[in-house]
Formats: structure tokens, C-alpha cells, sequence
């Protein structure tokens, strides 16, 4: 803590510091962190994201003879939209006519440059990066130089790999570059499941059901989706691996077979079953068996989902007259009404820290996105245009996204916790239920 | 009336507990159900399917719904079937207050109607589909459509229509009648919608 504060105001001053150790190197705060500053330490433990420090980072152009409309959409433009997203570093603008050497680093105001050598072999692109400090030396803590192999299709994913591990290194959190968001979207015509990379780039459809399949969700390890398949009059549950192969249906005779969600810890998905129009938490092994009903009693409960240690389990009920967020533990047991602002709650999800909720929440007759710490029970909303529900975290806790119909149709957007830097990351079609993976790789 | 819909309920849990039936595709048939002392009132789901009831002839219907057409001719293709249906009032949806899946009086009348020409015409299965508003949110509005479904079945049935008879689903607000953003078209989205998927 001491470091840290004392960084910020060396930032606050303008002063640049070299601290000795490159790890050290705390010269940018994020804005989040300054309303925070003379607060307790809880705070900073509640959101990862506000104490992260930043390190500046000149990335200059690639050393290589390859052209630069071959490698720069696939290559290099992701690895610096990638870095600059982070939250980890800070891109420094180069000066002109500088070499590519300690004296770039320090004319450019930098901690490093990351030097990037590339060329190729046959059909494979090889690309080597290393860090060089101001004293021009190739650092080998906390990031070790690395190489990068791939043919030209793979060239977005090992600049993703790349800056995941960048971050990783500095952070001692994965970047979340390789994390895919789930979802369904009706742009072929029926309303089918589609993934795309984290930035929104790579959109590809995994599902071929032409009925309708939506709300769909990753398994914890990242290889399959459980989603909602509706066909003949019926909605059933059906498992999909990533690349749209492997397809099985979870049969439970029950009705609806909505909100599916696999346990983060098990083989066991939770999901609203519905008896003679009680529609109830239920949970049931992803073969269909050992079948188990969590709530009981006469009210509408949905949209269950697991904390991160599978210990709880988050839902909606209408108990209370509205739809309203409750919390229990995953056997059914201690249930604890979590919402009480707004005639109607849905949709919440836990962030990976396990100690915050996201979920659609009314706001003077509009929907947003609301963020509650469950343990103080302080709630924020991120404010936006336009209905804006099903919140889903990005690995990290660092984002969020949602679906908005803020255009006039439904798509999928990314904003940070804090609020800040949203982007549109679908256009075609109507696109919803969007679904983070859980994990960073 | 209450302690059929129990039994009912009792038997449909254990339906959900004993029989676990491998569904691999829309193909196969529904979970029989399991024999035991509560489930007399819970017979097996028809297995029907829009898709495959399109070469029946023509049928002749007494009808006594229709006091001025003593002899009405039935369309066979069932999409066909339907829009007369609807047209004539033979099946008539129920409609809902927002957020609420209880049955106005009105909604009761149109299930009457409903329920008579079901009686009537036993050779047809219907599919009872819970609608609702936008206003909503799409995870809990696909239970609330499952609720008004299933009150909508639970009326008729106690108007006489056999239980096996009757599907329900829901779409939530995935399916709107009107895609508008007003009140007369949420009203118009927030219903349970019977359809005639074939006998």
C-alpha cells in the first residue's frame, strides 16, 4: 500500500521515477483510483481494478521485411488494442526519427519498449518479443523473451497469446485476450449460437439448429456451452463443444429447461425446470442424471448461477410480489434476499472475485446494469441508454458485457466496471445473451 | 379440482425423478410415464409434430358451438386449420395484466370457447404458447410465459379437455404477435396462444 501511494503522488507530481526494480514502475494511476484515495483498505480489495498499476510501454512497428498490410490488421493492431485495453500498461506515443533502443524508451517517456522481431518460415509467421528498459537492456524479469509461432490464420490469436502473457507478467493475472463471449444472434435467419473473440473481432456461428437456440453458457473449462434449444412445441437443453461439434441433449422431463448454467466446480448444471407451470431451480448431472430441486413453494424462480466456488447459487424470484435477486447455498438451503431497489430484478452474475453481483435491475422504468458488493451490499449502476440487461464478467472482473437495445435492435456491448470505454461489439442482425467464457485462455 | 392439480403435480415429479428418458432428437418420442397409483391423471404427452400432418383428407365436424352452421367443413393442413380456427373463434387466447398470469374474466370466456370446441373435436391436439411483454426481462418472462401456459391448460382441463391432449411452452417475449412498443402491443403479447399441432 505504501508503494502504492506513494507512486500516486509521484504521478501527481509529474515526477518520473525509476525505482530500481522494472516491477516497480508505478507511474500512471487509473481514474478510478483517485475518488478512492484516503479510503480504507477494503476498498481497494473490493475492485480489483482500481489499484492495478500502469506501466508505459512504447510498441514500435515490428523489425522484419514483411509487409505492413500483412501483419498489421492481424498482427499488430490487435496486440496494441489488446495492451492499451489492459489496464496493465499504457501505450506511449513514439517520437520520430529515435532509434529502436534505450534512448526510444526514455524519449518516449516509457518503462520499455517491446521490441518485436518477425519473419517467416515457408507458411509459418515467427515473431519474437522482448522488453528493453531504459538502459537499452533486454529485461528477462517479470516478462522473459518469447517466441510466437503460427501460419497467417493464427497471427490475431498469438497476438492475443502475446499480450495475455504481457499482462500475466505484470500483473500476475492472465489477460483476458484469448477469453471468447458467447451468444445468440438471429443474423442467419433464426436465432442460432455464435462466439467471437473478446474484442468482438472473429464472429462465427457454432450452432446449425435453424430453430431457435439462445441463452447460452460456458462450461468452466472453457470446451463447451450448454444452451436452450427450442423445436416441436418444446425447449430442452442441448451441450455444444466450442467449435459447434459433440451436440447433446440433458433430457429432464420437466418444462422449460431455461437459464441453463454449468457448475464451476462439477459436472452438475443448474436451470429452471418448470412442473404444471412452477417454474423452479433445479439441478441436473450434464447427462441428465441425479436430477435435484432446489426451490420449493408456488412462486416463478429463475436465472440461477453459481458463485465462483460453487458454494452459492444466485436467482431470481417473484416471492415478493416483483421479480427480485436472492442468493442460496448450492444445496437450497439459506436463502437471503439480495435486491430490494426496483420493481424488477433479473439476471445476476457473479464476478470472479465471488464478492460482487452484476444484474439487470429497473431503474425509473429503464433497465441497467447495477453492480452490488454482497457482503457490504453497496450497489452502483452503470448508466446507459436504452433497455440494458443479461450482464456476463469478463475473466479478469476488469469488464462487463451486456445487451442493449440503445441502436433500436438488440447488441452486444463491453464496458469497464468503472463505467468507462464502452464499445458495440455486434451490428449484424439482433444479437443477445451474451455469455464471457471463465476463463482467460 | 385442487387435488387432482396436486396429483397431477405429484405425478409429473415423479415422472421427472423416475423416468429420465434419452432424448437424442426432436424424432424421439416423449417420457412415458412410469405406472404407479398417481398417475391416473397424468397421461402420456402426444408426440405430435406440425411437420408430419399434412396428407389427411378432409373432415366433416358436428359442430354445436355455431348454432347457424350445423355442418362445418375442417381444412386438413393444419396451418390452414388454424387461421380458420382463429378466424371463426373456435380457439380463442387468453390475455394478461403485466407481470400476472392469473385468468381475467375475459381470458376465462375465450378458454371456455376454446374448451367446448376442444371437447367437441377430439381428434385435435393443442399447443398452449406462454407469451409475454418486452417490458420484461427475456430470463424471468420465459418462466412467466410457462406459468400462464400452463394456467391457461389447467383451466381447460378443468373445463373437461382431456390433460394428454395439451402441450404447453413458452417463449417469453422471444416471439412477439406485435412488434411494437406501446401498450397495444404489449397487451397484445402478453397471452397464452393455443395452437392446433394435429391429432
Amino acid at each position: 500500500m505504501t508503494d502504492r501511494r506513494v507512486s500516486r503522488l509521484s504521478a501527481v507530481q509529474g515526477a518520473v521515477r525509476q525505482l530500481g526494480h522494472p516491477f516497480v514502475l508505478l507511474l500512471l494511476v487509473l481514474p478510478m483510483a483517485a475518488p478512492l484515495q484516503g479510503q480504507t483498505q477494503i476498498h481497494t480489495e473490493i475492485n480489483p481494478n482500481q489499484a492495478t498499476p500502469v506501466v508505459r510501454i512504447a510498441i514500435p512497428h515490428p523489425e522484419t521485411v514483411i509487409p505492413l498490410e500483412e501483419y498489421n490488421d492481424a498482427f499488430f493492431a490487435p496486440l496494441t488494442r489488446d495492451l492499451a485495453a489492459s489496464g496493465v500498461f499504457a501505450i506511449a506515443p513514439i517520437p520520430p526519427n529515435v532509434a529502436v533502443n534505450g534512448d526510444l524508451v526514455k524519449a518516449a517517456n516509457a518503462d520499455f519498449l517491446l521490441a518485436l522481431k518477425m519473419r517467416q518460415e515457408e507458411q509459418d509467421y515467427i515473431v519474437e518479443a522482448r522488453l528493453i528498459d531504459a538502459r537499452g537492456m533486454t529485461i528477462s524479469e517479470p516478462f522473459r523473451p518469447s517466441a510466437y509461432r503460427g501460419t497467417a490464420p493464427a497471427l490475431t490469436r498469438m497476438a492475443h497469446t502475446l499480450a495475455s502473457n504481457l499482462v500475466r507478467a505484470f500483473s500476475g493475472k492472465t489477460g483476458i485476450f484469448l477469453s471468447q463471449i458467447g451468444y445468440a444472434s438471429n443474423r442467419s435467419g433464426h436465432w442460432e449460437i455464435w462466439l467471437m473473440d473478446w474484442d468482438g473481432a472473429n464472429q462465427r456461428q457454432i450452432t446449425h439448429d435453424r430453430s431457435m437456440a439462445i441463452l447460452p453458457s460456458w462450461s468452466p473449462d472453457n470446451d463447451r456451452m450448454v444452451y436452450t434449444r427450442f423445436a416441436g412445441g418444446r425447449s430442452e437443453m442441448y451441450i455444444i463443444n466450442r467449435i459447434g461439434g459433440g451436440r447433446m441433449s440433458v433430457p429432464t422431463a420437466l418444462g422449460l429447461n431455461t437459464s441453463a448454467t454449468f457448475s464451476p466446480v462439477s459436472h452438475d448444471i443448474a436451470f429452471v425446470g418448470s412442473v404444471s407451470g412452477n417454474p423452479d431451480i433445479y439441478v441436473v448431472r450434464d447427462d441428465g442424471t441425479n436430477l435435484r430441486r432446489l426451490t420449493t413453494g408456488y412462486s416463478i424462480e429463475s436465472t440461477p448461477e453459481w458463485s465462483p466456488t460453487g458454494r452459492q447459487i444466485s436467482f431470481t424470484s417473484g416471492r415478493s410480489g416483483t421479480p427480485q435477486i436472492y442468493t442460496m447455498d448450492a444445496d437450497g438451503t439459506n436463502v437471503q434476499r439480495i435486491s430490494f431497489d426496483g420493481a424488477w430484478n433479473d439476471d445476476a452474475t457473479w464476478a470472479p472475485d465471488g464478492e460482487q453481483l452484476a444484474y439487470t435491475s429497473q431503474v425509473n422504468g429503464r433497465f441497467q446494469i447495477r453492480i452490488m458488493n454482497v457482503i457490504t451490499r453497496q450497489s452502483r449502476i452503470i448508466a446507459g441508454e436504452g433497455s440494458n440487461e443479461q450482464p456476463t464478467w469478463s475473466p479478469d472482473g476488469r469488464w462487463i458485457a451486456f445487451q442493449s437495445n440503445r441502436s433500436g435492435a438488440w447488441q452486444i456491448y463491453r464496458i469497464r466496471v468503472d463505467g468507462t470505454d464502452l464499445s458495440q461489439l455486434t451490428f449484424d442482425g439482433e444479437n443477445k445473451d451474451p455469455d464471457w467464457s471463465k476463463k482467460s485462455e | 379440482m385442487h387435488k387432482l392439480f396436486k396429483g397431477f403435480l405429484t405425478g409429473l415429479l415423479f415422472l421427472t425423478i423416475v423416468a429420465i428418458p434419452a432424448c437424442k432428437s426432436k424424432k424421439t418420442p416423449p417420457p412415458k410415464v412410469a405406472p404407479t397409483e398417481t398417475t391416473a391423471s397424468v397421461p402420456p404427452v402426444a408426440a405430435t409434430t406440425t411437420e408430419t400432418q399434412v396428407t389427411n383428407p378432409p373432415d366433416f365436424v358436428q359442430t354445436e358451438t355455431q348454432p347457424n352452421v350445423t355442418v362445418t367443413t375442417l381444412p386438413s393442413d393444419i396451418a390452414e386449420l388454424n387461421r380458420v380456427a382463429e378466424e371463426r373463434g373456435y380457439l380463442q387466447d387468453a390475455f394478461f395484466d403485466f407481470d400476472a398470469s392469473t385468468l381475467s374474466s375475459d381470458a376465462q370466456a375465450a378458454l371456455t370457447a376454446s374448451a367446448n370446441w376442444l371437447r367437441q373435436n377430439a381428434q385435435y391436439n393443442v399447443l398452449i404458447e406462454g407469451h409475454c411483454d418486452e417490458r420484461g426481462t427475456e430470463q424471468y418472462n420465459l418462466a412467466l410465459g410457462d406459468r400462464r401456459a400452463n394456467a391457461a391448460k389447467e383451466f381447460i382441463v378443468a373445463l373437461g379437455v382431456d390433460a394428454g391432449r395439451i402441450r404447453t411452452v413458452s417463449y417469453g417475449e422471444e416471439r412477439p404477435f406485435d412488434p411494437g412498443h406501446d401498450e397495444t402491443a404489449w397487451g397484445k403479447n402478453r397471452r397464452a396462444h393455443l395452437v392446433i399441432v394435429g391429432k
